[in-house]
């Protein structure tokens, strides 16, 4: 506790002191007179180290633009950032977790990205992402070694995660062919509703931010075509290639302290100082690219009715992750039965839709004309999996069963934005997570309540600037409760606080406090309660 | 006690200075020359022959709040017809065109913020002008742009569709509004921006931005006047480069840059451009929450092209000064085809100047293929920048650019009144004296403070 207390403090001075130089940034010279010259020296030095700030670009302009002059036809971007996460809590078991990182980011990402006009309708992309994650070097910790089971959760090493996206494009007026890696994002709200066609790197877990998807998607190989007629436009996707989420695996900062074993279990088990007991996993089967039977389709039709535009998808598309079936059952010498599971993916069905539409409320009290959108998107998802402990458990008594049974599910969500003044806006998001035809003791399915029959997550969303700063402070808050019915009811609630600065157009500061409060330790925010931390970010681009 | 004294003394010190410097700084914030306005009662009989002065004139039969005299009416003219007039001339301008909008704001400390957007406007009805927004019913839409961004590279690619509708009391919606934000990967609906609202570190708002409907305000003529300089370059940017449509570039010294361009026939022999100075009051029952209680426009006399609008706050103080330079860009119009070159606007509680250069203007009618889909919000996640236009008319450093513009204090001071802080009135005093912005102004005022 004592720990947490030092360190809030150190923060908040850290954050004090940002504050106040954030202020003196705009603070007149002309308050010299109330000053000592000292102080003045010292805003009047930073006056002047901003200015030299606001045009600072060394990489655009000793490296992009010298590039692009001698290459025209090249596009040349890219940014480097650096982002951090400290734990609030000090060293403790919690669950089946040895939490004793203090640091569960030390991200570095470079990204550069290349366009190439190879003539006005065909154009080359290529992105790439060069990652290095200090946690596992960089502090010395026996509860983080998930670098020994996965090198890409300390850095990009391959060809894979390196080359994030590499396609060619052809464009006609009514016509679009994208051919190549791609990540593509369906739909138009903030989460993951419709948005479902590529995996995702969820080593943060719960702390998975929407606008951190762009780097966190996984991209594949796939065929992208739209046609566009009138002011509507229809798109295809053929993806032979299968990338599955990846989740954050033992000794990784994010891993559910809820998952056995222990993690000394775990190291054990990696040093093979210990042989597994228990249920047998076989490798899991993976859809394949070099069949055709294998691959996805997806197909999206968008329609613009001003002020109204809308749209459907459907997705014949692989689980994201895979499904354990139970194949065989073994006796030991103690005469306890153990289950074999084959762990694969599965086919399921989306249908989404996704609408928005714009209007203003008039001769609101205080603001007058209140703009506003409203925006829906919804996904029913058919016959996905769900691990049936009943079944199990019958299946260990000997009755041999896969162990699991398929469900529908939906997910959908419904928001309100407003635009109220001083360019601040207001998100009301009730979100709903819902599994047809439930009943007690299921597992976890994609799309349908957390742990129970339905989960509702009522987010809200304010954000503004400050003038004061010429606008250059934004702060936003974000809160996520999760409520879960008919069983775990309240599930706790995820704050989230963001400060961010402009240092310049080129170099921007977010300092960003993430809590997970209440909720009971099995909960999916109540598991995480001591996890709560400040991160910062600092990007250049260039 | 001492200190409370001290801190007494100062602020009247400052107070008093604020007066002395604003007196004395008079001259350079009028620029160098003789009186040069006339009240209505001042004017000549010449001058008045082409003026009405009536303010309840007929009435449109359908339309009630439009004048009854056709557009674009003929002299004599009143005080409302030339802010219809006005409305010809906001500042994107009303054809179908593409250009490259370089676009930046300074603080007072010279922090500076710049930006690059390629602009393609496409003007829906069958007439450019104010005439083709009339022709749409309320409610319709009469003009789409889609702005896409080059620059700075953490814009780039970012994307806006802005579609404009005929408003009035019943259809309040002036804008729907799309984005295409390359990190999110998704075009989304925005709410419209709030009209009177100012765009983050900006002077501007979305008013500026598509221009007022003359029927929202009513109107008033203060008199003539001529105006010598709007725009006003820093003698630390000599030149500019300005970039044409097919690519190329024409290094133009800043000093040769005229108010109305070259071809603008009807200068005064000093260089000046004859105004008529008329005032817009918001009417209630037409903006009953708008930021600005009236605006006063420098209407050019032959075009009513606005080269310089003065905003008032609904406290009567001035909060922002907009002026431009602008050129005969399509000539097809006539006096009608003005646009903006430059503009820069100057928002003097927060000592914040933003600016606008409408460069490689390229008056364009879209092909039926581009109206049909470059103008959609689908289009935007092609991320297909389909007319590449090239501008070289950023700023790049605080100390090149504008310098605030003229405040005028004495001119009609019956119906202005402009009141800046000793702060302020010193960092004009610098301005005007160096020629250029002066960002750190600590070492005269503590002189200042010795004198005590």
């Amino acid at each position: 506790m004592h720990g947490k207390r030092g360190l809030i403090s150190v923060v908040c001075r850290v954050l004090g002191g940002l504050l106040l130089l954030a202020i003196s940034t705009n603070v007149s010279p002309c308050y010299g007179y109330f000053m000592d010259k000292q102080v003045d020296k010292v805003v009047n030095t930073w006056s002047r180290f901003d200015r030299f700030l606001s045009t600072f670009d060394p990489a655009g302009r000793y490296v992009r633009q010298p590039v692009e002059r001698q290459i025209p036809a090249l596009t040349f971007r890219g940014f480097l950032r650096q982002w951090s996460d400290v734990q609030l809590s000090g060293d403790r078991r919690v669950g089946n977790r040895r939490k004793d990182f203090r640091f569960s980011q030390m991200q570095n990402l470079l990204e550069l990205e290349l366009h190439y006009q190879v003539s006005p309708n065909i154009e080359i992309t290529n992105i790439n992402n060069f990652i290095y994650d200090g946690v596992y070097n960089w502090q010395d910790s026996a509860g983080l070694f998930a670098s020994r089971t996965s090198e890409t959760f300390r850095a990009y090493h391959n060809f894979e995660r390196i080359v994030r996206e590499l396609y060619v494009s052809y464009r006609t007026h009514n016509l679009d062919v994208v051919l190549g890696k791609q990540q593509i994002a369906w739909g138009k709200m903030d989460g993951q509703f419709i948005d479902v066609i590529n995996g995702m790197d969820r080593r943060e877990s719960v702390q998975l931010e929407a606008s951190d998807y762009e780097w966190r998607r996984l991209p594949v190989w796939m065929a992208n075509a739209t046609y566009f007629f009138g002011a509507n436009s229809l798109n295809f996707l053929w993806i032979p290639n299968f990338e599955q989420d990846r989740n954050p695996v033992p000794g990784s900062p994010w891993y559910s302290p809820l998952a056995p074993p222990r993690d000394t279990e775990t190291k054990a088990l990696l040093d093979g100082r210990q042989d597994a007991t228990g249920d047998q996993f076989r490798e899991t089967k993976r859809p394949s690219a070099g069949d055709f039977g294998d691959h996805q389709y997806g197909l999206r039709l968008d329609v613009s009715m001003e002020p109204l535009t809308w749209g459907l998808i459907y997705y014949y598309a692989w689980n994201k992750n895979p499904t354990s079936f139970i194949v065989d059952r073994d006796i030991d010498a103690a005469g306890d039965p153990h289950l074999t599971f084959q762990p694969r993916f599965t086919r399921m069905h989306h249908l989404g839709i996704t609408a928005d539409y714009a209007s203003a409320l008039s001769n609101m009290p205080l603001v007058g004309e209140l703009p506003m959108v409203l925006r829906v998107e919804g996904l029913w998802t058919k016959d996905v999996p769900f691990a049936d402990f009943d079944h199990q458990q019958a299946a260990r008594d000997g009755s041999l069963n896969s162990g699991i049974i398929r469900r529908d599910t939906l997910r959908a969500a419904i928001a309100l934005e407003f635009a109220f003044p001083g360019n601040t806006s207001a998100i009301i998001q009730p979100s709903l997570l819902y599994t047809f035809d439930w009943r007690r003791n299921l597992g976890g399915g994609f799309g349908g309540g957390i742990g129970d029959e339905m989960s509702l997550l009522p987010v809200f969303f304010v954000g503004r600037p400050f003038r004061f700063t010429r606008d250059r402070l934004r702060l936003e808050l974000t809160v996520v409760p999760v409520i879960s019915l008919p069983q775990k009811k309240w599930q706790g609630i995820k704050t989230k606080f963001v400060s961010s600065y402009r240092f310049s157009q080129f170099v921007t500061g977010r300092l960003i406090y993430t809590a997970f409060s209440s909720g009971d330790r099995t909960d999916l925010y109540g598991q995480y309660n001591k996890w709560d931390n400040i991160g910062w970010e600092l990007s250049y681009e260039f | 006690m001492h200190r409370r004294f001290f801190f007494l003394t100062v602020w009247a010190f400052s107070f008093l200075s604020s007066l002395a410097i604003a007196i004395a700084g008079a001259a350079e914030q009028n620029g160098s020359h003789r009186q040069t306005w006339k009240t209505v009662a001042e004017l000549s009989e010449a001058e008045k022959s082409r003026l009405d002065f009536r303010v309840d004139t007929p009435r449109d039969t359908t339309v009630p709040y439009l004048p009854a005299e056709a557009y674009p009416f003929k002299p004599p003219y009143t005080a409302e017809e030339m802010g219809y007039r006005a409305m010809e001339f906001p500042h994107i301008a009303r054809w179908s065109h593409a250009m490259a909008d370089v676009f930046g704001a300074i603080t007072g400390n010279g922090f500076l913020d710049e930006g690059i957007t390629l602009a393609y406007s496409y003007y829906i009805p069958d007439e450019d002008g104010v005439l083709g927004q009339l022709s749409m019913t309320p409610g319709e839409a009469y003009f789409r742009m889609v702005f896409f961004y080059t620059y700075p590279p953490e814009n780039q690619g970012l994307q806006d569709l802005w579609i404009l509708r005929r408003t009035d009391k019943e259809e309040t919606t002036k804008l729907d509004n799309f984005i295409y934000s390359p990190t999110l990967r998704r075009v989304r609906r925005q709410p419209q921006p709030r009209r009177d609202a100012q765009f983050p570190n900006n002077v501007q708002t979305f008013d500026d931005v598509v221009g007022r409907d003359a029927w929202e305000f009513s109107w008033r003529l203060l008199g003539t006047d001529v105006l010598h300089k709007t725009v006003r370059f820093p003698n630390t940017r000599p030149t500019v480069t300005l970039a044409k449509p097919d690519g190329s570039f024409d290094e133009v010294p800043s000093d040769h840059i005229k108010m109305l361009g070259d071809t603008y026939p009807h200068y005064t022999e000093d260089g000046g451009v004859g105004c008529y100075v008329v005032e817009a009051t918001r009417r209630k029952d037409w903006l009953p929450h708008y930021r600005m209680g009236r605006l006063i426009y420098w209407l050019d006399k032959h075009s009513f092209y606005p080269l310089r609008i003065e905003q008032y706050d609904n406290d009567n103080q001035l909060r922002v000064i907009e002026v431009r330079n602008a050129y005969l860009v399509n000539p097809a119009l006539e006096e009608r085809g003005y646009a903006g070159l430059f503009t820069v606007y100057y928002d003097i509680a927060l000592d914040l100047m933003s600016y606008s250069a409408h460069d490689a203007h390229w008056v364009k009618e879209w092909s039926q293929e581009d109206q049909d889909t470059m103008f959609e919000p689908d289009f935007m996640r092609r991320n297909w920048l389909k007319y590449p236009l090239k501008s070289q008319s950023l700023v790049y450093s605080p100390e090149k650019f504008f310098l605030r513009p003229l405040l005028y204090p004495d001119k009609f001071p019956q119906d202005r009144s402009v009141a800046i802080s000793a702060e302020l009135a010193q960092r004009y005093r610098l301005q005007e004296e160096a020629g250029h912005l002066v960002f750190d102004i600590s070492s005269p005022l503590i002189e200042v403070k010795a004198q005590q």
